[in-house]
């Protein structure tokens, strides 16, 4: 099948010692919603979730952090993305809470979409629309 | 419990058993009946006789449904001795104490934690010097989950959320100078093994101190729902034995330091997870329940013994009269539990004891000042619902744990609702509001309906290992959002007047310190080239075959403290030995 026709997989995680997944249950639901495939592999370390993506071939893995520490991990992981060649193929994004001058560290750093408290389905979802086929045009 | 009685049918029988005597005459309820129905047809506009009942929608909430007004037709049955009492006096839905809050203002207790040892201990200070009343103390992610700050998994978390604990030592620096024979400390252990591990670490700092056990007033959480159901985590031990490590701690505790409240029934955490008031309450419950035939199954069969040390933690939300109707519920609930199915005699073991923290779940990001209104209305509800301690959370919540001038704005709150609005003269003022009445009355029908559903399932251990309650929550999420979404919640300046132009405040928060970090590496280095390494390799031996063929953990765990074993040394010794459960993940 080509890959424009498949649905849209998504990994969702949380660092290894988060505590919270209010957050992370509330997007899978969504994102089940919206006719994505969800995998939810729960607290994992950045090796774990760049591994199981490349073996899911997901098309997007979404970190769902509240307790801090979104810069130290999040570079880890699209350091570690970048070095097992998925980072170009993979849309990345980050959800939680964090302070607002971490936003533009995170998207620096690689991060497609970055979503605080209160932001809405459509909008997660709009956003994985296009990061999902803009990058599926550069795997061409 | 298959052929056993619920709760519910207990009680049911017990207090039909007894009788009532309704407030109302029939007469003045015929009289008030009439003039009614005559208000209902020529005053009440057809529209509102038509939403005569409306389901208000907001975070957390029940979603019972409420009429326009409250009379005495909706307390028809209502018997003031055996529904209110007098405070201090059974059933104690108007308070545990006859004076309430004149004889003693509620214990003012804020959270601290983020950062190093050394720096929470002037956090501490800092709050006891401005008028606060107890300490609260919050662990880093590592430490709540029970990892070293030197092992991998901890990069980025050490210090960020609360304050690491490795070993005694950190456990000394936190406390240092803080009279702790005085002033009660409530240590937010979450897990029970948790509470195994870092609690002994406080028993010999205070053994170093030279201050007798047996004088040390506080509370540890030690709850396993919050272990199996509430957090998320890499590993989980399963719900039996982590209900196993629950009761042992709650033995050991119970026995050595019999002034420590050795569980916290957390319903505060599993409803800002995602449920309603009436599970949180039921859930915790129900815990209790199993608590109690765990202890008599291990001999102890005085009642009132383990149950007087027993506490709860509730988180009031925005539905302001069902927070405080639900409050005055559960004091009815529990003590009629304690006595008609436990056969409790003295009045502390019935007395629902409980600390309350405003919802963090209900603060928001946008315009965040906001959220000091919002906490206060919080809090209020709790205080008007005789709540005995309470930490009120601060403004920047949606943005990073509390700085130190949100947290001192958290305290002044309190000491304006204790000084300033008088609402703290007068017992159980809401008492007799025939809304409030109503609404106590529901809810603690509802708690017990939530109760007997448990019970039916075969207990709370039980519905955590099949995960009814994962479910449960799951999708009360995930409705949560929709309505969220769709406006049928408002939330203000979020979905609700929001701003044209929503602009983010400037919050300091906390940045993360490897510096911390480093120098929390290199004290355990030095603790590990210092102790004597054969007495450590021993005692982890002894909590690994005391978790295997029985005995007491807790009591394992001291000992291996008083050597320098570290808290993750330990997590590995119990994950060792009871092996790794999965918890039904319903997302």
């Amino acid at each position: 099948m080509a890959r424009e026709e498949k649905g849209i997989k998504v990994l969702l995680c949380q660092p290894p010692l988060e505590t919270h997944s209010r957050g992370v249950f509330t997007v899978a639901g969504i994102l089940r919603d919206a006719g994505m495939e969800v995998v939810y592999i729960g607290n994992s370390t950045p090796a774990q979730v760049i591994e199981t993506a490349v073996q899911e071939d997901a098309d997007v893995v979404g970190v769902s952090t509240l307790c801090g520490g979104e810069l130290v991990l999040g570079n880890e992981m699209l350091r570690l993305a970048e070095e097992k060649g998925i980072k170009e193929r993979t849309l990345f994004l980050m959800g939680g809470i964090f302070p607002p001058d971490d936003i533009p560290k995170l998207k620096q750093v690689g991060f497609g979409g970055v979503f605080p408290p209160a932001s809405t389905g459509k909008e997660i979802i709009s956003c994985i629309n296009t990061g999902v086929s803009s990058k599926r045009k550069s795997r061409k | 419990m298959s052929g056993k009685k619920t709760t519910k049918q207990i009680l049911m029988e017990k207090t039909k058993e007894r009788g009532r005597t309704p407030l109302y005459s029939p007469e003045a309820l015929q009289k008030i009946k009439e003039g009614f129905n005559g208000w209902m047809s020529s005053t009440v506009r057809e529209q509102d006789r038509e939403n005569w009942e409306v389901t208000p929608h907001t975070l957390l909430g029940s979603d019972i449904p409420r009429k326009l007004i409250y009379t005495p037709l909706d307390n028809t049955d209502l018997d003031y001795i055996e529904d209110l009492g007098f405070s201090e006096g059974e059933p104690y839905t108007r308070g545990i104490h006859a004076n309430m809050y004149r004889g003693q203002a509620f214990t003012m207790r804020q959270l601290s934690g983020a950062g190093s040892p050394e720096e929470v201990n002037g956090r501490i200070r800092m709050l006891l010097d401005h008028g606060a009343t107890g300490v609260n103390l919050a662990l880093d992610l590592a430490t709540v989950q029970m990892f070293d700050s030197d092992e991998p998994e901890s990069i980025g978390q050490v210090g960020t959320v609360g304050v690491p604990i490795d070993c005694v030592e950190d456990m000394e620096a936190i406390f240092k100078d803080v009279p702790i024979d005085k002033v009660s400390a409530s240590i937010v252990t979450h897990f029970p093994r948790n509470t195994a591990i870092i609690f002994p670490m406080y028993l010999v700092m205070a053994e170093r101190r030279g201050i007798p056990w047996d004088k040390l007033p506080g509370s540890v959480q030690n709850d396993f729902i919050m272990e199996n159901a509430v957090r998320s985590a890499i590993e989980y031990i399963p719900p039996r034995d982590c209900f196993r490590v629950q009761c042992d701690n709650i033995e050991f505790i119970r026995k050595n330091v019999p002034k420590w409240n050795y569980i916290t029934l957390n319903g505060y955490n599993l409803r800002e997870y995602g449920t309603s008031g009436v599970t949180e309450m039921a859930v915790a419950l129900a815990n209790a329940i199993e608590i109690m035939e765990e202890m008599d199954r291990r001999g102890y069969h005085d009642v009132d013994w383990v149950a007087e040390r027993m506490a709860f933690f509730w988180a009031p939300a925005n539905d302001f009269f069902e927070e405080v109707g639900r409050l005055r519920a559960m004091r009815k609930l529990w003590y009629q539990l304690m006595k008609y199915r436990f056969g409790a005699k003295k009045p502390r073991s019935m007395w629902m004891r409980c600390h309350v923290q405003t919802s963090g779940i209900s603060l928001m990001r946008e315009e965040p000042m906001n959220n000091i209104v919002r906490a206060a209305y919080h809090a209020l509800a709790a205080i008007l619902g005789g709540a005995q301690s309470l930490h009120v959370d601060s403004y920047d919540e949606a943005y990073s744990v509390p700085s130190e001038e949100s947290s001192l704005i958290s305290l002044r709150t309190q000491q304006i609702i204790e000084a300033e609005t008088m609402v703290t003269q007068v017992v159980d003022p809401l008492g007799g509001s025939f809304y409030v009445e109503a609404l106590t009355k529901e809810m603690f029908e509802r708690i017990l309906g939530e109760l007997d559903e448990i019970e039916n399932l075969g207990g709370i251990v039980k519905a955590v290992e099949s995960g009814w309650l994962q479910r449960k929550v799951t999708s009360t999420i995930q409705q949560e959002q929709k309505m969220v979404e769709t406006g049928d919640i408002k939330v203000v300046a979020q979905n609700y007047h929001r701003a044209s132009d929503v602009k983010l405040p400037q919050v300091k928060v906390q940045e993360y310190s490897e510096d911390l970090h480093k120098r929390m590496q290199e004290k355990l280095e030095r603790l590990r080239q210092h102790r004597d390494a054969k007495q450590v390799e021993k005692n982890l031996d002894t909590l690994r075959r005391t978790c295997k063929e029985g005995g007491n953990v807790t009591a394992a765990c001291l000992e291996a403290a008083r050597v320098g074993v570290t808290e993750g040394e330990m997590r590995r010794a119990f994950s060792d030995a009871f092996g790794l459960w999965r918890a039904p993940i319903y997302a």
